[in-house]
């Protein structure tokens, strides 16, 4: 970074001469310094997965969820500093919550992701706050049958709550990945954190997109492998891995964002393993990520 | 005056996404005396080490009581968590009315670490100078977590935060597999233990300067499980227990049967 | 011809007099709710031996009017509490919208899925009806009131039967058997006969208390003109609820009518 010291990087919401937001890039650091994070939109639903490297023996096991739900159907998932995704979280409920107060009906995906990218891009617009330390991955499946209307407790209207044009395919899986500067895209798979060239990798070559075949319990299994592909031995030794999926109606969560279930995600880990171990072996100069190496002190771990 | 120019206020990051004064307030908790925690599958423990400024003058309290059935012990700056605390009060005091039961822990533990994350986010605002260990029951079984003052919150097994507490949790790593099935007492000794560890030298554990808060589950008379109120344990009531960690006695309560078996 | 915006699309005054406003007055005391508009009637619930049954009819009422046949007016909680509402459907619909938000933010500690089936919370009926209490009072000293009378069915902390009711007003109280609107007077007193006590609401089993909310949902039917015989009824145990949302009564006989004397136009 060329620019350090300048001074236009002292402030959020401060151009540079040549139209940078430092503290925006700044921010950007904090994230490729957590965890990786993964989300994979296949044809029937979206999973999403998280490397939890473990910093102390003492932390209770499976009990610091970082996956959260913010509706029935919506799950988020993030990398960088774990109490900015917290209240990443809170708010995003809010807009769920006020979603629903407001239409009757379940807030779908796309509006979350708008919603949150211009939460996210408002603290990018003042000297008064700092930009959020993570990129949040958003996954949702948008019901693709008439729901009833919030409230609705007798047969309601004989024509359907409306708004849907006939023939025409409605709802389904959908993921979005959110920066701190506040941009997003519709992904079929991101990665956020420490591992995301190697996961992003991996995840290209997958069978997604438009024709895509994979399934969601294929997606599940590629999930696990590519959280412990990306993963560094080196650097971080143990870590958990947390898992959660969201299918259609008719799929094993029937609409609703749910861990994955503990045998399915053992299943997958053991695999995962055994194809990381080999991959390793392999070939071993392959796991070069554009981490820079500024080790924490032990003082305050924020990032994970 | 500062280290260097990102180090100002708490809504600046620095080049490598750092943000200092985060950093710093995180020291500010290592400058308080040594706070313990630990879980078994009843109960949760915590202990403290009791500062007084000068001879004469009284100990600082580091452990209280928030509700029924929850409790911190505080490492930092007293008149912070003094706030927390009083908040934590009453969200525990409203959800009683409201709802008619304890408020779960996790949704506690989370309330002030939302709390603590704005303070890190908003210009002439200061991260909270104070860390907390934070027991407490609820239908899912005793809970411990730790509070940073970047907000976040850990659930943890066994923990110690404060000056020196690298010993304490050393410790801690030792006998962790021991914890889950202890009793009440035992795991109160095991807390005094690794206080021990972080004492200074020629330092001993007195009534004076030792403090043990305790909650968990215990028998009631038809056979139900209830909740030990949380309650602090100071002066005699904990010499006891401190003889019975003294240097020279063989531990009794470290493995095979306790003294008191509970319920 | 008055050509004002606050005119548009009204009758013409010459002929049909001026437009009486005076309910949109600005002035005066703020006004809410003052009566329920589309109405359910009774929700009756009995305790038994290892849970509560509840029971309410599918109609809603405008005025003396059936309005609406296949209104449901139980409503299941985490799957693990019923709620059943009486009085007004629009404040029901809100009560509906404002627990489904609630069953959302408790799900949000506890995600449920494959591996805890049981309810995404921890939140039982107990609880659930303290903070209904709470809202519906809340909502009367506002002086707005949810037109409702509410019981709750369920289990309490300590997996015990749980059965309370909470009015407009944020009364609230418990009893071995419960019923609202008429079903207060015509019940009642059928089921206290089977459950008097709590003692005796312990010895009901499960059929037993089915069958007498059955009896009285046929009671209420021949005697509520506001009611109808299509009902919905709630088992809540341990396990579980079981909702029936398309019961039909059945074994009518209106024999007894035959013998009633004293009403309308009837002079012997």
């Amino acid at each position: 970074m060329t620019s350090i010291g300048t001074g236009y990087d002292l402030a959020n919401s401060i151009f540079s001469p040549d139209g940078r937001n430092f503290q925006v890039e700044y921010a950007v650091k904090a994230v490729e310094n957590g965890g990786t994070s993964i989300g994979i939109r296949c044809k029937d639903g979206v999973v999403l997965a998280v490397e939890k490297v473990v910093a102390s023996k003492l932390l209770k096991q499976g009990a610091n969820k970082r996956i959260a739900t913010v509706d029935r159907h919506l799950g988020v998932v993030y990398s960088g500093m774990v109490p900015d995704g917290r209240h990443f979280v809170d708010r995003s409920r809010d807009e769920a919550r006020a979603w629903r107060d407001t239409f009757k009906t379940p807030i779908p995906t796309a509006d979350l992701a708008s919603r949150m990218g211009g939460y996210m891009q408002a603290y990018t617009l003042y000297q008064s706050v700092r930009p959020f330390g993570i990129t949040a991955i958003v996954g949702g499946f948008d019901s693709e049958l008439e729901l009833p209307v919030d409230g609705e407790v007798g047969s309601g209207p004989a024509v359907g709550a409306g708004g849907k044009t006939a023939g025409k395919k409605h709802g389904g899986p959908f993921l979005y990945m959110i920066e701190p500067s506040g941009l997003y895209w519709g992904y079929y798979g991101a990665a956020a954190g420490k591992g995301r060239q190697v996961a992003k990798a991996e995840l290209e070559k997958l069978d997604l997109g438009g024709s895509g075949e994979l399934s969601l319990e294929q997606a599940v299994k590629e999930a696990a492998r590519i959280i412990y592909l990306s993963h560094d031995d080196v650097k971080d030794k143990k870590f958990e891995l947390e898992m959660s999926w969201i299918s259609g109606a008719d799929g094993p969560t029937k609409g609703k964002h749910q861990e994955v279930p503990k045998a399915l995600r053992e299943e997958a880990e053991k695999e995962a393993e055994r194809l990381a171990k080999k991959a390793v072996e392999g070939d071993d100069d392959d796991d070069d990520d554009d981490d820079e190496d500024d080790d924490k002190k032990d003082g305050d771990k924020m990032e994970e | 005056m500062f280290r260097n120019n990102y180090d100002n206020d708490s809504v600046t990051f620095s080049p490598q996404g750092r943000i200092f004064q985060v950093e710093y307030a995180a020291e500010a908790v290592k400058q308080g005396s040594v706070v313990v925690g630990i879980t078994s599958k009843k109960h949760v423990v915590l202990v403290a080490l009791k500062r007084n400024a000068e001879e004469l003058s009284s100990y600082q309290k580091k452990i209280f009581a928030i509700d029924e059935h929850a409790g911190i012990a505080i490492a930092g700056l007293t008149s912070d968590a003094r706030v927390l605390s009083n908040f934590m009060k009453q969200q525990c005091l409203g959800h009683r009315l409201t709802y008619g039961r304890d408020l779960p822990v996790r949704m506690l533990v989370d309330m002030i670490g939302a709390k603590a994350q704005q303070n890190t986010q908003q210009y002439g605002k200061r991260p909270y100078g104070v860390g907390l260990l934070i027991a407490g029951v609820d239908e899912q079984g005793p809970h411990l977590f730790e509070f940073q003052p970047s907000g976040m919150t850990e659930e943890m097994v066994a923990f110690a935060i404060g000056a020196r507490s690298q010993m304490a949790r050393t410790y801690l790593e030792k006998n962790l597999e021991l914890f889950a099935d202890c009793s009440r007492e035992e795991l109160i000794a095991h807390g005094l233990k690794a206080l021990k560890e972080s004492l200074v030298q020629d330092r001993e554990l007195t009534i004076e300067n030792t403090s043990v808060g305790v909650t968990g589950f215990s028998k009631a008379d038809d056979g139900s499980t209830k909740v030990e109120q949380f309650k602090v344990f100071d002066g005699q009531e904990v010499n006891a227990w401190i003889e019975g960690v003294a240097d020279d006695k063989e531990a009794p309560a470290a493995e095979g049967e306790s003294m008191e078996v509970d319920g | 011809m008055d050509h004002r915006p606050q005119a548009w699309g009204r009758p013409r005054d010459d002929i049909y007099g001026a437009y009486d406003g005076s309910y949109l007055q600005t002035s005066g005391p703020k006004q809410s709710t003052q009566a329920p508009v589309v109405t359910g009637t009774s929700v009756v619930a009995l305790k038994f031996k290892d849970g509560v049954v509840i029971a309410a009819d599918n109609l809603a009422s405008y005025g003396s009017l059936a309005r609406f046949t296949n209104v449901k007016r139980l409503r299941v909680f985490l799957d693990s509490s019923v709620v059943g509402f009486g009085g007004d459907v629009s404040d029901m619909q809100y009560l509906d919208r404002h627990l489904n938000e609630l069953a959302i933010d408790e799900s949000y500690e506890t995600t449920p899925s494959a591996d805890h089936p049981s309810p995404g919370g921890t939140l039982n009926a107990a609880n659930l009806h303290k903070y209904l209490q709470k809202l519906m009072y809340k909502r009367r000293n506002d002086f707005d009131p949810l037109w409702n009378q509410i019981l709750v069915a369920g289990l309490d902390s300590g997996s015990k039967p749980f059965l309370a009711s909470v009015d407009l007003r944020g009364t609230a109280f418990s009893s071995p058997s419960l019923a609202s609107g008429f079903g207060a007077a015509l019940a009642q007193p059928i089921m206290r006969k089977y459950a008097a006590t709590e003692e005796d609401a312990a010895r009901l089993s499960r059929d037993e208390a089915v069958q007498v909310v059955k009896e009285c949902m046929k009671v209420l039917y021949y005697r509520d003109a506001r009611s109808m015989d299509k009902y919905s009824i709630a088992v809540v145990t341990k396990d579980g609820v079981e909702l029936k949302e398309d019961e039909q009564l059945e074994k009518q006989s209106w024999a007894f009518a035959e013998r009633i004397r004293g009403y309308g136009t009837q002079t012997v």
